[in-house]
């Protein structure tokens, strides 16, 4: 019975002429972002990996210098192309990706290109993310608007429901042929990818992926499961298409754009940011003049050359058997790192608070839930980026401090020394890692299936 | 005949739209989600000028510091007692502390009507003579996340959301009288059922527009000041934004024509706000990323760097010898700060500069040159569709477009440039190495702030007739399929 009410479902679907429009549309979206997330994926990975071999090697190369000037040439850290970029992009675009470790300058990420690129933009960039967070949604909902309405409105319901059919296996199956179409979709979005990733990295290069991919999958599966099962319910709570379709098309709407944005205004203005110009002030301020009772630069600087005096037994800083200068330096970055390191860790803090404030409107749109997911699975998340800039930034001490090691006891460097100093390879954390930092959008996502789940039976003792 | 036809029907729109609920649910709808947009821009727009005031203050702080202590030297004998890399009589140094400027782009008042690229670009750089822009931030500091989110501005509310409720308020003109059974009643009526329809559109934009343009303008005038009344581009905004209304009743009237059901009205119009707001957009940045790819910023370093590394290579070495290497700097001692160190690096840091700059000019011009390609392209092709014809325009009224952005920085580039040339011969002068005076630091060039507000490049007027070209035809192709509709 459930094979045939399946069966009648997917004929009826394939009769009507808007279905075949709209699945022909979708197969050339779903192809475009195919292409889409496969180009970006491979072009930027392999021009990261190329530029932070060139980068290096412009610095092993400069030739003989003073090694604090040698330094100050510096070299980039520059973050690799996501592992599942082909997937979603996330917030790449607006992170930046370059870190520029030089002495005495706390990094920043910088060249986002989002600052390089016109208002299209800001309309979403098309890969499989932003098409199952944004259209797969609409597709489903216009799917299943009229799952059960349609009985209603064609005066076909009594009939339905006086042939050998339980209400169940109605409900059943009418959502089992509309699964098996998103289904079908869902497949193409995970297994497209995959092909492509397989073709671009071979097996070996696949294999440490799939973990990580398949916990991707079973999340879109969730998300397209309940997205399914909240359009049916809709559909049978409503019994009227016109009305379903604008309750769910209104949904899809608050909780796709409305709502993240208008929260992440709310967070805006609730979690105010320092502007640079204060930041600026503040940090210069707290260097030149010490916090608490660390004293001025000029007084912290006299008591390191009486303390280097002391201990070598010397009276002038000529006689020292170590250059003072990179002595001061690495004293100074020391005490600015210090500076630095509360400036940045309160401006972490607070785009945490706003970030929590948009990701608990998750509990306004499953949309949001799903992005949230994918994002830090695909390591294309604020956390990620700052595990990033966080490793970049201790390999840019661990750089300064060799320098200054060397300093102390030499004033020109050549190649044979910049040599010495390590590359920079940055690996994004692992599945329990991401997952760890997921928990939050895994619970909503289940959260919202449950709650599909329990509108559905609510639906059914009200309509069937 | 006419006037009295249209005050029937104005009050049966009015009626039947308040009986069921729709004017009240929808323009309630309407007024919260404009008030919600332009408290958000407004408050961006305060939060800007708060910033601008705070840079004011903190540049006669910087001046005034900056005089005193160069005051302070030269009334005891030119003896400096803190830290010689601060001393302010070093033209470097100061070229390195309280000599960079800020220059800055006054935030427009329309701007809080749309935030374009001003989330993503920098309103003010700290102009240094050898990074080329910067901040400590590369930009204004601002969460990366939220800008991915994205600003829920009057833009956005009037580009994506008013067109569905648009949609809501005339999707089942005609079909709601077939599926109502009054569509025979209508057919035995003597005026013809596409005049009817067009007219109730006609009052149905006209309630819609109007209810609009009464909230947003005295509530924006309240929030950021009249004066934007005054300015031509909010009178081009309030046409272009007026017109985007129109073609989407245009387009309800030409789907309402196909006497389909109230249900695939709804889907049909849904479909085409999708098409036109997201897919097209989404369609040709695929496909200008093709025809113009936008090189990396990383490409501009790594040329940058190599010519750095060429003029070490040859000239350098000898300009590092002289330096490094002269009794007279004695920076090879590397314990004690000299005078002479203190001019030798300024020397090495503007030669290697002047290098930087003749190099990253070409990849510059690159990098700008394809997205200026982008840019005209899009102007062509943004009239594939309205939402992305409304967002440039809207973008170019408020100040906040991409070449707006891009005007400010190239003046900035001319600043620094001007900067440059200020402080360098100061730099290179070495009979005494202190030559940084009282009248020198007044004499620093000062950027003047302007607003960018400016849209000539952008065609709106010819566009937007297009535009009302476009709706005409829609509203007349509607009209006549109406004309000939017998079921």
């Amino acid at each position: 019975m459930l094979r045939l009410l399946i069966g009648k479902e997917l004929r009826e679907l394939r009769r009507t002429t808007n279905a075949t429009w709209l699945l022909t549309g979708l197969a050339l979206l779903v192809g475009l972002a195919l292409y889409n997330g496969y180009t970006y994926y491979t072009t930027r990975s392999a021009f990261l990996r190329q530029s932070q071999q060139t980068t290096y090697e412009q610095f092993v190369s400069q030739g003989d210098k003073n090694p604090h000037l040698g330094a100050h040439f510096g070299f980039y850290a520059y973050k690799p192309t996501a592992d599942l970029a082909l997937l979603d992009n996330g917030i790449e675009d607006y992170t930046g990706n370059s870190f520029y470790l030089e002495p005495h300058k706390r990094g920043e990420v910088k060249f986002r290109e989002v600052s390089d690129a016109t208002a299209l933009r800001s309309f979403g960039f098309l890969n499989v993310g932003y098409f199952a967070q944004l259209l797969l949604p609409l597709f489903i909902f216009l799917l299943t608007h009229n799952l059960f309405s349609k009985e209603w409105e064609n005066g076909t319901i009594k009939l339905v429901l006086s042939a050998r059919v339980s209400t169940g296996q109605l409900l059943v199956g009418k959502l089992l042929a509309a699964g098996v179409v998103v289904g079908a979709v869902v497949a193409v979005l995970a297994l497209g990818p995959l092909g492509l990733l397989a073709a671009h990295l071979g097996l070996d290069g696949l294999v440490p992926l799939l973990p990580t991919y398949a916990c991707y999958v079973a999340g879109l599966l969730l998300y397209a499961a309940l997205l399914t099962v909240l359009g049916g319910a809709v559909s049978l709570l409503t019994r009227n298409s016109a009305l379903a379709l604008v309750v769910l098309a209104g949904f899809w709407l608050l909780g796709v754009f409305l709502v993240p944005r208008l929260t992440s205004e709310v967070a805006r203005r609730t979690h105010p940011a320092t502007t640079a110009v204060a930041f600026d002030d503040h940090t210069f301020h707290d260097m030149q003049y010490g916090v608490g009772n660390e004293g001025t630069k000029d007084q912290r600087r006299e008591a390191l050359a009486d303390s280097m005096l002391a201990r070598y037994g010397v009276r002038r800083l000529e006689d020292l058997p170590v250059y003072f200068i990179p002595v001061t330096i690495e004293a100074a970055e020391k005490s600015d790192g210090r500076v630095m390191d509360r400036a940045y860790a309160a401006i972490e803090r607070n785009e945490v608070r706003q970030n929590r404030l948009v990701q608990l409107s998750a509990l306004l749109s499953p949309f949001l839930a799903f992005r949230e997911l994918s994002l830090h699975l695909t390591a294309t998340d604020l956390d990620t980026h700052r595990d990033f800039a966080a490793q970049a930034e201790v390999h840019r001490r661990r750089v300064g401090r060799i320098v200054d090691a060397f300093y102390q006891k030499n004033t020109v460097a050549g190649n044979a020394f910049w040599r010495t100093v390590p590359q920079f390879a940055y690996a994004a954390p692992g599945l329990g890692w991401r997952l760890r930092h997921a928990t939050g959008p895994v619970l909503l996502l289940l959260g919202w299936s449950v709650a599909a789940g329990g509108l559905l039976v609510l639906a059914k003792k009200i309509s069937l | 005949m006419s006037a009295s036809l249209f005050g029937v029907l104005w009050r049966h729109e009015l009626t039947s739209l308040y009986r069921n609920r729709v004017l009240v649910v929808l323009f309630s709808l309407v007024l919260v989600v404009l008030l919600a947009a332009l408290w958000a821009g407004s408050s961006q727009w305060h939060t800007q000028q708060r910033t601008l005031g705070r840079i004011r203050a903190h540049r006669q702080e910087m001046q005034d510091s900056l005089v005193q202590r160069i005051r302070r030297v030269e009334a005891h004998g030119m003896h400096y007692p803190g830290f010689i890399w601060d001393d302010p009589t070093y033209a470097y140094n100061t070229a390195r502390n309280e000599g960079p400027q800020y220059a800055v782009k006054a935030p427009f008042a329309l701007q809080a009507l749309a935030a374009g690229q001003s989330g993503v670009q920098p309103f003010y750089y700290k102009v240094y003579i050898t990074k080329k822009q910067q901040l400590v931030h590369e930009s204004e500091i601002d969460n990366s996340y939220l800008q991915f989110v994205g600003a829920f501005d009057f833009a956005f509310v009037v580009v994506y959301l008013l067109p569905l409720l648009l949609i809501v308020f005339t999707y089942n003109v005609v079909s709601s009288e077939r599926e109502q059974g009054t569509w025979v009643l209508l057919k035995t009526s003597n005026q013809s059922i596409a005049r009817l329809t067009l007219m109730r559109l006609g009052i149905r934009y006209g309630l819609f527009t109007l209810f609009f343009w009464a909230v947003v303008t005295p509530v924006l005038a309240a929030l950021v000041g009249p004066a934007f009344l005054a300015t031509s581009n909010w009178w081009w905004l309030v046409v272009a934004v007026s017109l985007y209304f129109a073609f989407w009743v245009a387009l309800a009237l030409l789907v309402n024509s196909f006497s389909l059901s109230s249900n695939l009205n709804a889907l049909t119009l849904i479909f085409l706000w999708l098409v036109l707001g997201l897919l097209v957009p989404a369609l040709l940045q695929f496909g200008l990323d093709r025809a113009y790819p936008i090189p990396s910023r990383i490409a501009i370093t790594s040329a940058e760097r190599d010519a750095i590394n060429r003029y070490f290579e040859r000239d350098g070495q000898t300009l590092t010898k002289e330096v490094f290497s002269s009794p007279r700097t004695l920076i090879r001692q590397a314990s004690v700060v000299t005078p002479g160190m203190v001019y030798g690096y300024g020397v090495i840091v503007y030669k290697s500069q002047e290098i930087k700059d003749q190099a990253t000019q070409q990849a510059e011009r690159q990098l700008y040159g394809q997205i200026e390609q982008q840019q005209a392209a899009l102007r062509g092709w943004q009239l594939m569709s309205p939402a992305l014809l409304l967002q440039e325009t809207l973008a170019a009224l408020a100040g906040t477009h991409w070449q707006q952005f891009n005007h400010f920085s190239r003046d900035v580039d001319a600043f620094r440039y001007h900067t440059q040339r200020f402080f360098y011969p100061k730099m290179a002068q070495e009979i005494t190495y202190r030559t940084f005076t009282v009248a020198d630091a007044e004499a620093i060039p000062q950027f003047r702030p302007r607003v960018y507000a400016d849209y000539h490049w952008l065609p709106i007027g010819p566009s937007w007739l297009l535009y009302a070209g476009i709706t005409a035809t829609v509203l007349g192709v509607g009209y006549r399929r109406l004309l000939h509709a017998t079921r």
